[in-house]
Parts: C-alpha cells; sequence; structure tokens
C-alpha cells in the first residue's frame, strides 16, 4: 500500500473517505463484502482519477468532482409514474429499497441490502480494473438496490422499471440482473431525482444463451447533481441485448458501458443519445469486448451540445485473438450548436484477430445550411427550423426500436427535453 | 502496373534476409566516450565549434531533460533504455568538413553507392566522361533515377556531405548541416530552433535538443520555388550509437521546398536509439511538403535487436495561406514512437498527412498526427494506412482539435487496417475535440482483412496468390503513394513488398 501516491487529497477525497469511516457500521454485509470494501477504499485513497489515466482522459474526475454532500438519511423522495404504463416498478428511493415488491410471473426480485448481509454478491463487488473509480466508489459505499432474476423461457409482457430516485446527499445503488436461456425483457433503467446529490449506481446484466433483453436508461438528473453510473453485461451464446441511454441532465455525468460478449452468436446494440445543456459535463465512456468467434455489434451514438456544456464520448471495441469473424461498427455524430460548448470524442479499434470487419466513424459539425434552408424557404422560421432538425437528428436513433410503446415514452422524455432547453 | 511486378521479383530474389541495408561498415570513427553528462554536451558543442549561445541551449535542455520521465502512454514495449551506455557522439575519423566528394573518405562513398543514395551526380550532370558502356548506362540510370535531387549525407553524428550547394545558393536557398547553420547562420538558427518544438516539449525532444549532432537546415526566402527536391539519407553505422539528428525547415512568404528524408542502419543484436526532432516554419502562402521513407533496421525475425525510433516531427503554419504536407513510409525499427503534426495558427492554413506504416516480425508501431485547428478557415487532411503482419502491433494514434476562436475549421480523417495473420494487433485511437460550434470534423475508421471475395477476383484472373495479395496490398496504400515524389514513390511500393515477404500466401 503507497499512501503517497497523492501528495495531497481533495476535498471530495477527503470527504469521501471521512465519509466511509462514519458509514462503516452502518453499511451491510460482512466479512467477503466487507474485504471488498475495504479493497474499494484503498483505492480512492489512492486518488481520484485524473486526465493523467487514459481512461479518464476527458473527464479529470479529481478535478471536477470538488464537494461531496453528506449522507442526508431524512430526505424524502417523491414517487414518479413509469415511462410505459403499467410496468413492475421497483424503485429504490434515496438508495433504499421497498420491502414489497409487484409480483410478476417467471421474476424474482430480492432487495440487494440481504444479498450483501448473506454475502452472495460479494463475488460481483470487483471493480473493473484499477481505473474504475465508479466502481470502487460503488462497492465501497453500496448498501442497497435489487436483485432480479428473471427465469429461463419466461417472456415477460410489461416491462420492468428499476427506478433510483434521489432527494440530495449520497446514494450508492446496485441493480444485478440475471435473465435466463430463452427469456425475453424489456427493462427500464431510470435515473433521476430533485436534489444536489452524488449518485453512484451499478448496473450488472447477464445474459443467458438465446435471451433477448431491451435495456432503457434513461437519466434526467438536476443540472445539479452528480452522477456516476457503470453498466456491465455479460452477452451468452445466440444472446442479443439492446442497449438504450438517453442521457438528458446532470451536471457532472459518467455513464460507462462494459460490455463482454461471452457466446458465440452473441449481439449487442447500443443506441444512445445525449443532451447537453447548461453548464454541465456529461461523458459516455463504453468498452467493448469481443472475446469469442461470430459476435456482431453496432453502436450508435448522437449527440446534441448547448450552452457551456462539455460532452464527451469515447468507445472502445475490443476484439481478441480468438474472436475471429467478428462485426462491429461504430458511429458518433455531434451536432454542436453553441460557441460555449464542446464535444470531444475519441472512437478506439483495439484488433488482434485478422478476420474481422471493424470500423467506426465520428462527425462534430453545425446544423447542416442546405437543410436549414430548405425548411427556412418554406416558411418556417429558423429557430422552429433548427427545432426540427436537431430533433429529427436524435429522434432517427429512438425510431429504430422495434416496440412502438417505448418509442412514444422515449420520444416523449426527448420533448420534455426540447421544452426545457428550448 | 509494372511496379508490382517488381514488387514480386525484388521479394523473390530475398531469401531469408529481408533487411537489404544491413551492412556494416568498417570507418575510423571518431567518437565520445560512452554515457551522458554535461561534460559531453561540453564535448559535442566544441566538436561542432559552436558559439557559446548553442551550448548554453543545450544545457538548459539537458538541465530539464534530468526532470523528465520516460512517457508510458503508447502502445509499445520495451525494456528501459541505459542512457550512459550510448555514444553520443560519432563521426567519421576522415571528415574535417569535406569540401569536395574527393575529399570524403571512399569506404563512406562506398556505402552510400551501397544504399543507391546519388551523392555523385554532380559528375553525372557535368558530363564527366564515361568511357564504359555500361557505366554510362548506370549513370544514365542514375538521373533517371533522381531526377534532380540535392542529398545532405548524415552518417552517425555528422553530415559527411550536401551536393547542389552552389545552384541553390544561387537560387537563394541555404540547404546545409545544421552545425553548418549554427555557425554561418546564427541569426536565422536562433529565431527559429525550438520555436516549433520547443526544448521543454516532451522526453525524447528534450534529449535532442541536449546532445543533436547533427541535421539538415533548410531556407527558403520569400516568393522562391526551391529549383529541386531536397533530401537527407540519415544512416546509422556505429555500434552502440544513438542517433539524435535535428532539421530545421523554413519557407518563407509565399516559398515552396520539397524535401525527403530516408534512413538505414545495419543488422545489430542490440537495440539503438534514434531520437529526431523535425521542425517546419511555413510563413505566409507557403508550403513545405516533407516525405519520410523510414527503413531503419526493424530487428531479426524473433524481435531481437533494431532501432527505437522516437521522433518528434511538428510543423508550424505560422503565416496566413500557409499549407505543411506530411507523407511518411513507415517500415522499419522495431518501435517507432512518431506523429508528425501541424499547427495551423495562420489563418486559413491547411496541414495534411499521409501516411503507411508497414510492420511485421516483431514490430511495434505507435504512430500518428495532430491538427492543431488555432487559426480561421483551417483545414486538415489526415490519410493513414496501418499494415500488420506477423507479429506485430501497429497503432494509429491521433489528434485533430479545434480552439475556440478556430471558426470554420474542417477536417476529414480516414485510417484504415489491413491485418495479415491472427498475432498481430491493429488499433486505432483517434481524439478529436471541438471547441467551436462551426468546426466540421469527420472521422472513418475501418479494419479488415484482405478479403477472400477480392482476392478470388484477382486470382482467378490467372495471376498468383501471393502476387494478388501484393495486388491488393498496392491498391490498399495507392492514396499515400501518390503523395510521393514520383522518384520515391517506386522505391516505397517495393518497400512495402519487402517489409511484408514471409506474411503473404
Amino acid at each position: 500500500m503507497n499512501m503517497h501516491t497523492q501528495p495531497q487529497r481533495t476535498p471530495a477525497e477527503t470527504a469521501l473517505i471521512d465519509a466511509f469511516g462514519e458509514r462503516l457500521s452502518l453499511l451491510p454485509g460482512d466479512g467477503a463484502v466487507m474485504l471488498k470494501r475495504d479493497d474499494a477504499i484503498e483505492a480512492i485513497k489512492h486518488g481520484l482519477p485524473t486526465r493523467r489515466i487514459e481512461s479518464w482522459h476527458y473527464t479529470d474526475l479529481r478535478r471536477l468532482l470538488n464537494a461531496v454532500p453528506d449522507f442526508d438519511p431524512a430526505a424524502a423522495v417523491k414517487a414518479i409514474a413509469p415511462i410505459v404504463e403499467g410496468s413492475a416498478v421497483l424503485a429504490v428511493l434515496n438508495g433504499v429499497s421497498n420491502t414489497k415488491v409487484p409480483a410478476v410471473e417467471g421474476v424474482t426480485v430480492q432487495r440487494l441490502t440481504e444479498k450483501l448481509i448473506d454475502g452472495s454478491i460479494a463475488p460481483g463487488l470487483d471493480p473493473y480494473g484499477s481505473d474504475d473509480a465508479i466502481g470502487a466508489l460503488n462497492t465501497a459505499f453500496v448498501a442497497d438496490g435489487y436483485f432480479v432474476d428473471i427465469a429461463d423461457g419466461a417472456e415477460l409482457d410489461k416491462p420492468i422499471e428499476l427506478q433510483n430516485l434521489q432527494a440530495g446527499g449520497q446514494t450508492h445503488v446496485r441493480l444485478p440482473v440475471r435473465v435466463g436461456a430463452g427469456a425475453k425483457a424489456i427493462i427500464v433503467e431510470r435515473q433521476t431525482g430533485d436534489g444536489a446529490a452524488l449518485v453512484s449506481s451499478v448496473s450488472q446484466l447477464v445474459l443467458g444463451e438465446g435471451a433477448e433483453v431491451t435495456w432503457l436508461i434513461v437519466q434526467e438528473q438536476p443540472e445539479t447533481a452528480t452522477h456516476l453510473a457503470q453498466f456491465k453485461a455479460h452477452i451468452g451464446k445466440n444472446a442479443k441485448l439492446t442497449l438504450f441511454v438517453m442521457n438528458a441532465g446532470g451536471k457532472l455525468v459518467r455513464q460507462e458501458i462494459m460490455v463482454k460478449t461471452t457466446g458465440e452468436g452473441a449481439d449487442f446494440k447500443l443506441r444512445g443519445i445525449n443532451l447537453l445543456a447548461g453548464d454541465t459535463h456529461s461523458d459516455v465512456t463504453m468498452v467493448l469486448d469481443h472475446t469469442v468467434p461470430h459476435t456482431t455489434s453496432t453502436e450508435v451514438i448522437r449527440n446534441v451540445v448547448t450552452g457551456k456544456a462539455r460532452g464527451v464520448f469515447q468507445g472502445r471495441i475490443n476484439v481478441h485473438q480468438y474472436a475471429q469473424k467478428t462485426n462491429a461498427k461504430m458511429a458518433c455524430n455531434t451536432l454542436l450548436l453553441s460557441d460555449d460548448g464542446e464535444f470531444s470524442t475519441k472512437p478506439e479499434l483495439e484488433i488482434f484477430a485478422d478476420d474481422v470487419v471493424c470500423g467506426h466513424g465520428a462527425t462534430v459539425t453545425e446544423i447542416d445550411h442546405d437543410h436549414l434552408f430548405y425548411l427556412m424557404a418554406r416558411g418556417i422560421d429558423e429557430k422552429s427550423a433548427r427545432g426540427l432538425l436537431v430533433k429529427a437528428f436524435v429522434a432517427e436513433v429512438i425510431e429504430e426500436l422495434d416496440d412502438e410503446t417505448i418509442v412514444e415514452a422515449l420520444e416523449a422524455r426527448l420533448d420534455d427535453w426540447f421544452v426545457a432547453h428550448g | 502496373m509494372p511496379a508490382v511486378q517488381e514488387t514480386i521479383d525484388r521479394v523473390r530474389k530475398i531469401d531469408v534476409d529481408q533487411y537489404k541495408y544491413g551492412f556494416q561498415t568498417e570507418i575510423a570513427m571518431d567518437k565520445a566516450p560512452k554515457g551522458l553528462s554535461e561534460d559531453i554536451i561540453r564535448f559535442i558543442s566544441a566538436k561542432k565549434d559552436e558559439p557559446s549561445w548553442m551550448l548554453e541551449w543545450r544545457l538548459e535542455a539537458y538541465r530539464r531533460w534530468l526532470t523528465l520521465d520516460e512517457p508510458t502512454w503508447a502502445r509499445v514495449h520495451y525494456p528501459k533504455i541505459d542512457f550512459q551506455d550510448i555514444y553520443f557522439y560519432a563521426a567519421p575519423k576522415s571528415t574535417p568538413g569535406p569540401t569536395s566528394l574527393s575529399d570524403v573518405d571512399p569506404e563512406l562513398l562506398k556505402v552510400y553507392e551501397k544504399l543507391g543514395i546519388p551523392l555523385r551526380e554532380q559528375e553525372i550532370l557535368a558530363g564527366v566522361q564515361k568511357t564504359d558502356a555500361s557505366e554510362l548506362e548506370e549513370a544514365s540510370d542514375n538521373v533517371y533515377k533522381s531526377g534532380r535531387v540535392a542529398v545532405d549525407a548524415v552518417f552517425d553524428s555528422v553530415s559527411v556531405v550536401t551536393t547542389f550547394k552552389k545552384e541553390l545558393a544561387q537560387a537563394g536557398v541555404i540547404f546545409c548541416s545544421i552545425s553548418e547553420a549554427i555557425r554561418e547562420h546564427p541569426e536565422l538558427v536562433k529565431k527559429y530552433l525550438g520555436s516549433v518544438v520547443p526544448t521543454s516539449d516532451n522526453y525524447y525532444a528534450t534529449l535532442n535538443s541536449a546532445v543533436f549532432t547533427d541535421g539538415s537546415f533548410v531556407f527558403v526566402p520569400k516568393g522562391v520555388r526551391c529549383p529541386m527536391e531536397l533530401s537527407t539519407y540519415f544512416r546509422m553505422n556505429e555500434k552502440n550509437t544513438g542517433q539524435f539528428e535535428r532539421t530545421l525547415i523554413i519557407a518563407e512568404e509565399g516559398a515552396y521546398v520539397s524535401y525527403l528524408e530516408g534512413c538505414t542502419a545495419p543488422q545489430r543484436d542490440e537495440n539503438q536509439l534514434h531520437a529526431a526532432v523535425v521542425e517546419l516554419v511555413a510563413l505566409d502562402d507557403a508550403e513545405i511538403k516533407y516525405s519520410t521513407v523510414q527503413n531503419w533496421y526493424p530487428g531479426d525475425a524473433e524481435g531481437k535487436g533494431g532501432i527505437y525510433n522516437f521522433v518528434t516531427k511538428r510543423g508550424d503554419c505560422r503565416g496566413d495561406r500557409s499549407k505543411i504536407s506530411w507523407t511518411q513510409v513507415e517500415t522499419g525499427s522495431a518501435i517507432t514512437w512518431k506523429y508528425p503534426s501541424c499547427i495551423l495558427r495562420g489563418d486559413d492554413s491547411s496541414g495534411e498527412f499521409y501516411s503507411i506504416a508497414v510492420s511485421n516480425g516483431y514490430q511495434q508501431v505507435d504512430s500518428g498526427t495532430k491538427m492543431i485547428h488555432l487559426g480561421k478557415n483551417t483545414s486538415s487532411r489526415i490519410i493513414s494506412k496501418g499494415i500488420a503482419a506477423g507479429f506485430s502491433q501497429n497503432t494509429y494514434r491521433g489528434q485533430v482539435s479545434a480552439h475556440r476562436k478556430a471558426t470554420n475549421a474542417r477536417n476529414f480523417t480516414n485510417c484504415d487496417s489491413l491485418l495479415i495473420g491472427d498475432q498481430c494487433g491493429a488499433h486505432t485511437v483517434p481524439y478529436m475535440e471541438a471547441k467551436n460550434s462551426t468546426a466540421q470534423f469527420e472521422h472513418e475508421a475501418t479494419t479488415s482483412k484482405i478479403s477472400e471475395d477480392q482476392k478470388f477476383y484477382v486470382m482467378q484472373r490467372g495471376i498468383p496468390e501471393e502476387e494478388a495479395i501484393a495486388l491488393i496490398v498496392n491498391g490498399f496504400v495507392k492514396d499515400v503513394i501518390q503523395q510521393l515524389p514520383m522518384e520515391f514513390a517506386v522505391e516505397a511500393q517495393k518497400l512495402i513488398g519487402i517489409s511484408l515477404e514471409g506474411s503473404v500466401g
């Protein structure tokens, strides 16, 4: 253990370390879980990542995380309606899960506290790597969440909505989901609230053979919250995962997506829209590992940057040596609409197999003048014309999703954002 | 495409050993003691007969270097370099500044003859009588090959000869070794040296600033179009030496110059260090075209030996409407770490980067470019083609950034990788940073192997497999080859064929 790597701790680092000392007795789990927590806080003691850590190059967490709020057990959270009517809602209210959960056929739900206390979740608490600050932060402090198990062959007709709602303070939530062989499900992950909280949330998904899941992350934190989230998935043989991420809020946001194809025939689709406004910083970082032969993936990310917002997209596709016949494509398009905004992108390919087809494309541009002219020549004023074009740019990604109710629900969220941000 | 056939023939001729420049030459050398210290720097400076300001500049860089750590971010792996085990100065003994070719050690001339470097073109052009018919043929062949190219030949630490100096001087162009420039044109050197790559820039650039021994200096005055291609040929010969050359090219208002560098080294089991710095300055309306054919010894089939090529190259489009274009063909070196960059400072300036990086055996390449858009209406274009074979790792790392005030910055990037064999790796790491809403950046990258369809298409027309692959590879790199001066395009094509020998088919 080397305590001297960071010469001076930032107030945020000190606050986190102090908070750990104070919370220790309240955190569920002992033995194996406690050992993981100890390792995690040690990692934080070594300092939060700076831009010198390659994976944090554009999000210098040590500099950007300048205050950490205290835990606030008194904060009250307002319940919200699910985006799709009739969904089974599993809400985590300010870091605490409900004791009563709705019964859905083929689905077993357990409060995460219980899994922490009995220690059965311990193996899944390991961070992703030495630069996994979000994983470490969450492992150190995680107190609750839900463990969801969808039985083999179960086909859910309504979505499950996992809500993580905050009202200030700190919340550290974990949402592990196992989907059995051949099962089909739509899972919505809502991340919102109305406080200036520090939120860490880790979702872990394991897809069994032939399972098909659409997972939607809808992040609408207020412009005062710090949101550090992670989505990790293993896609088994012939399983399909469509992940949709809508990032539309938060003051400091980092959404990590770590996906691994673990069985032949696995398919991964990522569709993402990042709507950035105000004086905010939002980072979406994806690491996709193709570890076995014959797997496919496509990623489409659309970003809209307004105000003084700073946006980041990092996407790395790793094709391992034995992952022959991989087909992976990634596109990241950005509309930079204000002179004070900025966007940085780093689409990476890391390829160790030769019989593959991999590609990525990235663009950063403003609204096409020809398109604007076309609309304005038809009597539409500039503001409306711009609005139409920007909305079409992101709506295109949403419309690709098959399920009509989902498309409508997401478009409604999109409309809300446009109303709020002109 | 006759060049393709030539590639095949060349590849066939070479049985086991692919590297044809691996010979060593015994030449009496003047060396400084091994290692690095202020005394060694004083020694180098004294050997070069430098003014005191130059020595101070070097010492300052050295003191700075002592405070720096070796960079580790690149995707290259190698044992730690022992800087005290390197000769920082080695020069052929017989060169107290040769005035004509006849003063040059004949052994040295033989080296360049073997390498096919035309140092004797003065004779050829002056019509020196040849009695032997075959010699005549050879002579005319040389003329054809070299066109009219002025050459500065750098052997280990010093420049041995620079050709066509007189003719260039008539046009007002200064083309000489940097040591000579420091003595003869101190005002120009003082003004521009370190103005693009400051002494504190990075670990290897700082080291270079302290110990650079020679390199080329080009100054093209206002309104002059340099009448011929300029070229420098670097040869590392002596054991355990490092080569630290420094090149400075200045194109004044409206000037144009095209410059080419080539390099080779003998085959040795130990690794040798090459840390060069190249600075380009383009003023208003000036254009500099810089081409590199890098063919340092890449190491043997087991990855033993080879050159560590850690190079800092940067061009500064200082003037409005200036243009800098980098073209590189990278086939040699055990490890390559180089990012020829453009700082687009002047309004309406443009930068280009065309690269072919071929890696085979255990070579590691981490190369790319930086396009820093600072001025208004600047544009840049990046075309990078990586070919990885054997056990090699080939990385493209590039950065494109638009500053807040760089309105209408425009970039197009295309980097494609081709993988031959399943033990190699190809990686693409582009960084795009837009801080301006009028910036327009496009980036595309692909990685694939030669498709069976393409191969089948060519082969079913009666072309054997090896030839078919060479044809497809040449097609893959065509965009970049086209950017090279004609004389070198053919050479580069051959070089790629040779580098891939043993990996195709």
